[in-house]
């Protein structure tokens, strides 16, 4: 524990060049007139949802086939989400962004795959 | 029109709403409610009401609505309690039928979590969080504000379905495929899963906001290693409330589709898949666990330093291990499934990693109990829950610890031996935590004291008629009683035992009304809290007087301790920090709102139409829930200045003022 005794303002603290994470916690905005990319992209990730629902629901394509186009639909919600809506090019700090992103995949992923795995028993079973 | 009126009496009030038990407490709801409108119409209340509470954002009283709820919900979750060991006292008893049985054990498990335990950890993040880092408010006022109205109106949706359509009656983990349509037609289950899938919205919201405060609202100079225990416990739990809670929603809404549209994700028939449903629900399920008792693993680090006079011992070890059990809690949710028989690789693999959790646990045990090694201990009830806590959660891991041996489980597996553990964790864990918690932070929040003597009465009865109450029923499942049985016959040696047992939820039960009396005997004759900080605590919501101003602080803190407060009462500093009237700014506060209130009020409409497949009512709520979304949208009149000369009046008026 530091022994400091005299209180540094808050401005010295948000300054503090040692201090990364309060130099990120110090609040920054900007805003744009009117939001043309948002949209866009919730028309976008609209068409990506009912794209897929229409691919299953009138069984276009064989199993196989099905099940990676509409993965690489999912790929593409993801990454539009991320852009668009969760402002993951607006930096604010790479490492606070960066490392829950990590995160989310390791355990998007992990879920995802260990769920696979698990439910693998049925085709072993039935 | 009458073939109107009998359809309507026939889907409203089936005769499974119509026990004549359930018939009295409709008649005890109807003079509640004349009493209370009655009330509030004669004592000119009704405006107080909406502009104090129902439109506030004010983390502080949300906070309290918080509370209260919870209260209420473990009033209603103790008498189905008493209902479920009163019947199960004796061999061959049929006082509730076996289909009233299921709806009641279903109630049970679904309101202590979701409507009990939930809320009241909310209550206890909302009280004390932007307190505790300096903060004026949460990050999201409004957004804070909407999470309780959804969980509130989600409540209640849950909560009417005894008295109007039936309840649900598959258990509190709503397993297929007993939820299906085919097997379970009537409202009861639709019931369900709106219903937490409206206050799972809310909550999923109240981790994001937790998340966002916690890291973004601290007060300069708080680094992360530098943030009280129950902040790190607040910032873990959201960030598993955020993880853990899609899967839930996604398996709800699934269910909620084979039920409503003829889909068949986990029918039986058609390609349906029931055990993918068990998969989602316990991916949500284990984290869940600890959902509920990290925030507590907070509140008895805050608890056992403050009582013991000492900083808490291995800090950084225990953010180690919090952060340890987060990740290990997302790897071992197939321990409520061995039984399924995905095979020996899979089963293998979640036994060990569920045992692995135990190992950052105990590290927190033995801090715990380092902390007070040689600490000048006051033995408040707070403290007392924490003693408590200890012997019960570490009996209660250890018997997991046994269920997670695969072999074992195959024989214990829902049976009573089972219930036994996870009872023996969520009420010595979480239960105990929230009862300390609440103890400990109510002057802050109420701002007198909660009576002690009356305190450590419901304690010892708490504590005692646990005990009493759970002990026998590990002996039940060795010797063979499932879980979910609605009676059994004399001989199986369950007797003596079962017996023994109710009359621990007896005691319980005692203990529930002590802790009311002494509730409301506080409220009215308890010690006033003048000085804001009667237990000498450690960290800066200790700073505030109580109960706190709406501004919380009238010049935000400067954090260079990890105990700040204590630090400054050891250096004297706590004068050098009183207030100058020019370090008072005119603050920025977020303005009182309705859309909270109406947003939950449509879901619930949304609710209830769906419900019972009425489409208009359902539309109607729908447009309701739009409506709100778009006002609040383009409201940019959402804060307001509290000017400066009314802050130093405020602060004078409490002695905090210099000069
Ligand atoms: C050392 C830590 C723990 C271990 C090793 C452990 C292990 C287990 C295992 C293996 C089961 C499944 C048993 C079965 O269904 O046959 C289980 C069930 C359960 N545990 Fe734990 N547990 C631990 C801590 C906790 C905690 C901290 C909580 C809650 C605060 C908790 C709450 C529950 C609940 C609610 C269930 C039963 C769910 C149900 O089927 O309704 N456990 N635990
Ligand atoms: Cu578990």
């Amino acid at each position: 524990m530091s022994e400091a005794t005299k209180p540094i303002t808050a401005e010295e603290a948000y300054n503090n060049e040692n201090d990364k994470v309060l130099r990120f916690l110090k609040p920054r905005f900007h805003e744009e007139a009117f939001p043309t990319i948002q949209i866009l992209g919730y028309i976008g990730s609209l068409i990506l949802t009912f794209g897929a629902y229409f691919l299953v629901m009138n069984h276009v394509l064989p199993p196989v086939a099905l099940l990676s186009v509409i993965l690489v639909l999912a790929v593409f919600q993801a990454a539009l989400q991320l852009g668009v809506f969760m402002h993951i090019r607006e930096g604010r700090g790479l490492a606070w962004q960066l490392i829950p992103l990590y995160f989310v995949f390791f355990v998007a992923l992990g879920m995802v795959g260990m769920s696979i795995w698990i439910m693998l028993f049925k085709s072993g079973v039935s | 029109m009458p073939s109107f009126v009998t359809y309507l009496i026939h889907t409203l009030f089936p005769p499974t709403v119509r026990y004549p038990d359930i018939l009295l407490i409709d008649a005890g709801l109807i003079v509640g409610a004349i009493g209370l409108v009655g009330f509030l119409t004669k004592t000119h209340r009704w405006g107080w009401l909406w502009r104090e509470w129902l439109t506030t954002v004010d983390h502080k009283k949300i906070a309290v609505m918080y509370l209260i709820s919870a209260i209420v919900m473990l009033f209603r979750g103790g008498i189905d309690a008493e209902m479920l060991r009163a019947q199960l006292a004796m061999p061959s008893v049929h006082f509730m039928p076996a289909i009233q049985y299921d709806e009641v054990f279903t109630t049970h498990g679904t309101i202590m979590i979701f409507f009990m335990a939930m809320p009241f950890i909310f209550a206890l993040f909302n009280a004390v969080i932007p307190l505790m880092i300096g903060a004026r408010d949460v990050a999201f006022p409004r957004v804070n504000a909407m999470s309780f109205w959804l969980f509130a109106f989600g409540a209640i949706l849950f909560n009417i379905s005894f008295i109007i359509g039936g309840s649900p009656d598959a258990g509190w983990t709503a397993y297929p495929p007993y939820t299906g349509l085919a097997f379970n037609p009537g409202p009861g289950e639709n019931y369900y899963f709106l219903a937490l899938i409206i206050a799972g919205m809310g909550t999923t919201m109240t981790g994001i906001n937790f998340l966002v405060t916690t890291i973004r609202m601290r007060a300069p100079g708080m680094t992360l290693m530098k943030m009280p225990m129950f902040v790190w416990a607040t910032m873990v739990t959201s960030a598993l409330i955020l993880f853990a809670f899609p899967p839930l929603t996604v398996a709800l809404a699934m269910s909620l589709f084979d039920r409503l549209f003829g889909s068949s994700f986990f029918t039986l028939t058609r390609g349906g898949m029931p055990m993918m449903y068990v998969n989602l629900f316990w991916l949500f399920g284990h984290p869940e666990v600890y959902i509920l008792v990290i925030p507590l693993f907070g509140v008895f680090s805050e608890v056992v330093a403050t009582f013991s006079r000492k900083a808490l011992f291995g800090y950084p070890l225990m953010v180690v291990s919090i952060l340890a059990i987060m990740f290990l809690s997302y790897g071992t949710w197939v321990h409520h499934f061995f039984t399924m028989g995905a095979g020996p690789g899979v089963n293998a693999f979640f036994g060990l990693s569920t045992m692995l959790i135990a190992i950052p646990t105990g590290v927190k045990i033995f801090n715990w109990i380092f902390t007070m090694w040689g600490g000048r201990i006051k033995m408040t009830v707070a403290m007392l829950y924490q003693m408590a806590f200890i012997p019960t959660f570490v009996i209660g891991g250890a018997s997991g610890v046994m269920l997670a041996v695969v072999p074992a489980d195959y024989q214990l597996h829902n049976t009573y031996f089972l219930i036994a553990h996870f009872h023996n964790v969520i009420i010595g864990g979480t239960l105990f935590g929230l009862l300390s918690g609440m103890y400990y932070w109510w002057p802050k929040m109420f701002g007198m004291k909660l009576n002690e003597r009356q305190g450590k009465v419901a304690f010892w009865l708490f504590f005692i008629g646990f005990w009493i109450t759970f002990t026998p029923q590990y002996l039940l499942g060795l010797k063979g009683m499932t879980r979910r049985l609605y009676t059994y016959p004399a001989g199986l040696g369950w007797h003596e035992l079962n017996v023994i047992s109710t009359v621990g939820a007896w005691i319980m039960g005692a203990g529930f009304v002590v802790l009311v009396y002494n509730v409301v005997w506080s409220l009215l004759y308890g010690e006033r809290d003048v000085t804001g900080d009667p237990w000498d605590g450690r960290t800066l919501e200790w700073s505030l007087p109580s109960p706190v101003p709406e501004y919380n602080f009238a010049r935000i803190p400067v954090v260079h301790e990890r105990d700040e407060w204590w630090a400054m009462k050891q250096k004297g500093q706590t004068m050098a920090h009183a207030l100058r009237p020019e370090d008072v700014h005119d603050i920025e506060l977020p303005k009182n709102t309705p859309v909270p209130f109406l947003l939950g009020a449509s879901f619930f409409v949304v609710g209830f139409g769906m419900t019972f497949k009425w489409w208009p009512i359902a539309i109607v709520g729908m447009l309701g829930v739009i409506a709100c979304l778009l006002y609040s949208g383009f409201d940019y009149d959402d804060h307001h200045h509290l000017e400066a000369d009314v802050v130093r009046q405020t602060e004078a008026s409490l002695g905090r003022l210099q000069g």
